[in-house]
């Protein structure tokens, strides 16, 4: 057994592995920073690259890219305010505000730090805990999703704070907008209008892309504001470093956001969004500066990149020690490893237990590579932003409908990404707040599924939700979040009020 | 490079495009190789290793492209509305007769000519190894005792492991709740004890039955497999199923038959490949290649066994 962690230490820390770990680092920001270029998009595209490497030094290209790509879809959430990942959606919300206020460094040291730590945490849990943490997992049937995504949905009343009708009408545009295609259960189409392309409903990201990168260009044209902004950015970078009264700041909202994001990543089908936006909430309602979120605070940017980096290693538990994908980057990373003829699972580590344990501890280089790479480049991130906008703007629009058609390689998405950009901006119009519908979006499609298997399981009866522990607890913590949001709302009336009158 | 190299490198490369052009030999551009699921699953990695032996045979890339989305809906109408030259290709399952018969698409198995076929691999019903059950007959009897109270997981409505576990489950006369609870919660949901038992493609159940957490109880083939030569087929305990998940090679309709030809020389070539057939040995699949006449017999009685299924459980849209 010591063995072979030993020489899967051994394993991981060969030349070879290690150059493979950095590569694919380095891809996987990139990849993650492009919008519409999935963390598994990138991965297909070296796939076949990885037929002919050794399997050791191919998974630690793989995990690299991996890691990487979370990080990237940060970056450019922070930097651009388009989300270059869906799990990246959360983090645009307190560090972009902070670019525009001109703290671009400071905001990319935090998100670099904190997805650091949140990857080293579940790196741990991998590596010490994975087979109790793969049983506590398969305790989770369908009603304790259900209730779970359901907990997930009224995270929707913190992001309403200004207008709660309007809050709740972003999440019902939402909700109508997850009922296209197929549904979950029975695969009727629902308001498919006979088009194949509707089938399979809206594609997350690629509303993403439409709702966050075609307002914000349109945004662009005026560039007067603009470039003000962003000289100032550019300028404020020396502070990549997050000093020390900033990391203990942090202590906290890193802590939430890396065990909700490990246990999250463990459970199939929750994913990387929604532990990002769970993560988010739960540090506003912890830190004493709640009222800076949304506007720059750097717990927000925090809590949901340690979140969104833990679910990688989280993933990886069910893979190694079920052979069962966490998500669909670990579904992926199975089939590679079969083309090895190496097949994850509990036989993984009976019989090739040095290649399991190198393949954990190339993902922990993947994670230590992934800082040390962030923080050399992030000068020339920061130039990114600072290019003339008549360059900048033309090239994020042609990532955009790139991004959108290379999903699906479909030229239906470009159309519903540009509908959703029309969206985005009435919705701007209107001052309707974008990220109730995001999480409708997100957690529509999950709730409907768990709901419907749920009763399908129980013929109809409805006491599964309540006799189940876990479902119980969910279902308390989701009332504990509405009564919050009530309460502080009730409590800091007034101070609203006066907001309100301000914006 | 000197410049002497350079210009006849270029009119070297000048001749060979001339020549084929003049030719019109079929392949002269890379072949799109449509993939109906998304990339990872088993439809995805048999296919990719597929793709790869194949370019080595045509001497052009073929390019995995994965159209994921309702079951095989969205790669099938691509296919179908493509031009008839061969550069698309797609890589079919029973899914392109799940989604015909289901009615997600306007247009019927036969708008597509089919290639051939290329494995099989026989669906297994799995229980968990903590159950009590060590053989279908066990199982049958707990269930024909009790109807309506254990839980079958398959893939997702309309999908051929559901259609399997129907097909089944009508045949030995037992009642059930089918879970369509998805491939990626399947296997764990029967693991957990959540479901009592799951239809799945062999390749889907072979590691965790492997690693001692599944039983397999009964496979859906006509013959025992050599990769699980311990577990017995349905016809083997009494019960006339034969439902087998075999993948193959469709293309537009209206694809002239020497495209057709050459497209079937490589694909059983590959299929023959090293890489592929180690591939099959491992996961649990059996390489059998099939011409065009037999693949269309093998696919009209499919078909038909797929429209019973779909008609006597109402899964119908119509």
């Amino acid at each position: 057994m010591s063995g072979d962690v030993l020489q899967g230490f051994l394993q991981a820390v060969q030349p070879s592995s290690l150059v493979a770990t950095a590569i694919g680092s380095m891809l996987g920001i990139a990849t993650g920073m492009i919008p519409g270029m999935t963390i598994s998009t990138g991965i297909i595209i070296v796939l076949p690259l990885t037929f002919v490497l050794d399997p050791n030094v191919s998974i630690a290209l793989l995990l690299g890219l991996y890691v990487g790509g979370m990080m990237g879809g940060s970056f450019s959430a922070i930097l651009l305010n388009i989300p270059g990942t869906p799990s990246a959606a959360a983090t645009a919300l307190d560090g972009h505000p902070l670019v525009v206020r001109g703290e671009a460094g400071r905001a990319l040291g935090v998100a670099i730090v904190a997805s650091f730590l949140g990857g080293l945490f579940s790196f741990l849990c991998l590596f010490l805990i994975a087979p109790n943490l793969a049983d506590l997992a398969l305790g989770f049937r369908a009603p304790d999703l259900f209730s779970l995504v359901f907990l997930g949905l009224t995270i929707i009343c913190s992001f309403a704070a200004k207008s709660l009708i309007k809050g709740l009408l972003s999440a019902l545009i939402g909700l109508a907008i997850v009922s296209v295609g197929q549904d979950p259960v029975m695969g009727s189409a629902r308001f498919t209008f006979g088009d194949p392309n509707l089938l399979s409903g809206i594609q997350f990201l690629t509303a993403l892309i439409g709702l966050f990168a075609v307002p914000e260009l349109i945004r662009n044209v005026d560039l007067k504001t603009v470039g003000a902004a962003t000289n100032a950015a550019a300028m404020k970078l020396r502070g990549i470093l997050p000093s020390l009264a900033d990391l203990r700041r942090i202590r906290l909202p890193v802590g939430i956001g890396s065990v909700i994001g490990t246990f999250l990543g463990i459970l199939p089908g929750a994913g990387g969004p929604i532990a990002a936006f769970i993560s988010y909430d739960y540090a506003q309602k912890a830190t004493k500066r709640s009222d800076e979120f949304g506007n720059g605070a750097i717990e927000g940017i925090a809590a949901p990149e340690s979140a969104n980096n833990a679910v990688t290693g989280g993933a990886l538990v069910p893979m190694m020690t079920l052979g069962i994908p966490g998500d669909p980057v670990t579904a992926i990373l199975i089939g590679a490893l079969l083309v090895h003829g190496l097949a994850p699972g509990p036989l993984l580590f009976i019989e090739r237990a040095d290649f399991a344990y190198g393949l954990i501890f190339s993902f922990f280089w993947a994670n230590i590579f992934n800082l040390i790479i962030a923080f050399s480049g992030l000068r020339l991130l920061v130039k990114l932003i600072a290019m003339p906008k008549t360059i900048l703007m033309p090239a994020i629009a042609v990532l955009c409908v790139v991004g959108s058609f290379a999903l699906r390689n479909s030229i239906f998405d470009v159309y519903v990404m540009f509908a959703f950009g029309l969206l985005g901006i009435a919705m701007k119009w209107f001052e309707i707040p974008v990220v109730p519908l995001l999480l409708a979006l997100v957690l529509g499609r999950p709730l409907e599924e768990h709901l419907r298997i749920a009763l399908t399981g129980s013929q109809g009866d409805v006491s599964v939700f309540f006799t189940s522990p876990f479902s119980v607890l969910f279902l308390s913590l989701a009332a504990f979040s509405v009564g919050w949001t009530v309460l502080s709302s009730r409590r800091s009336g007034s101070a609203v009020a006066k907001q309100n009158t301000r914006s | 490079m000197t410049f002497h190299a350079s210009v006849r490198f270029l009119i070297g490369a000048l001749c060979v495009v001339g020549l084929s052009a003049a030719n019109g030999q079929f392949p002269e551009q890379p072949i799109e190789f449509v993939i109906p699921f998304a990339a990872g699953g088993g439809a995805d990695i048999e296919g990719r290793t597929l793709a790869e032996e194949m370019s080595a045979h045509l001497g052009v890339p073929v390019v995995p492209v994965n159209r994921a989305g309702a079951g095989g809906a969205v790669a099938y109408t691509h296919v179908n509305n493509a031009p008839p030259d061969g550069y698309t290709v797609v890589w079919n399952s029973n899914s392109i007769l799940t989604v015909t018969n289901l009615g997600n698409v306007s247009f019927g198995y036969d708008s597509l000519d089919h290639v051939g076929r290329v494995e099989y691999q026989p669906m297994v019903f799995a229980v968990s190894s903590r159950s009590d059950w060590t053989d279908f007959g066990e199982f049958l009897a707990d269930c024909q005792a009790n109807p309506n109270r254990y839980k079958v997981a398959n893939s997702g409505t309309g999908s051929a492991t559901h259609l399997g576990a129907l097909a089944l489950m009508t045949a030995a006369g037992c009642e059930v709740i089918h879970l369509p609870i998805g491939i990626q919660r399947r296997n764990s949901t029967v693991l957990s004890g959540e479901a009592d038992a799951m239809m799945a493609p062999l390749t889907g159940a072979i590691n965790l039955a492997r690693a001692n957490r599944f039983r397999l109880l009964l496979t859906l083939s006509t013959e025992r497999n050599p990769v699980i030569p311990d577990v017995p087929f349905a016809a083997e305990s009494g019960i006339p199923v034969d439902f087998d998940v075999f993948r193959g090679l469709s293309v537009p309709g209206g694809t002239p038959p020497e495209i057709m030809n050459t497209l079937a020389t490589a694909m059983t070539r590959a299929a023959q490949s090293e890489a592929f057939t180690s591939l099959a040995s491992e996961v649990g699949f059996t390489v059998a290649p099939l011409g065009v006449e037999a693949f269309k017999e093998l696919l009209a009685s499919e078909d038909d066994k797929v429209a019973a299924i779909v008609r006597d459980a109402g899964l119908n849209e119509e």
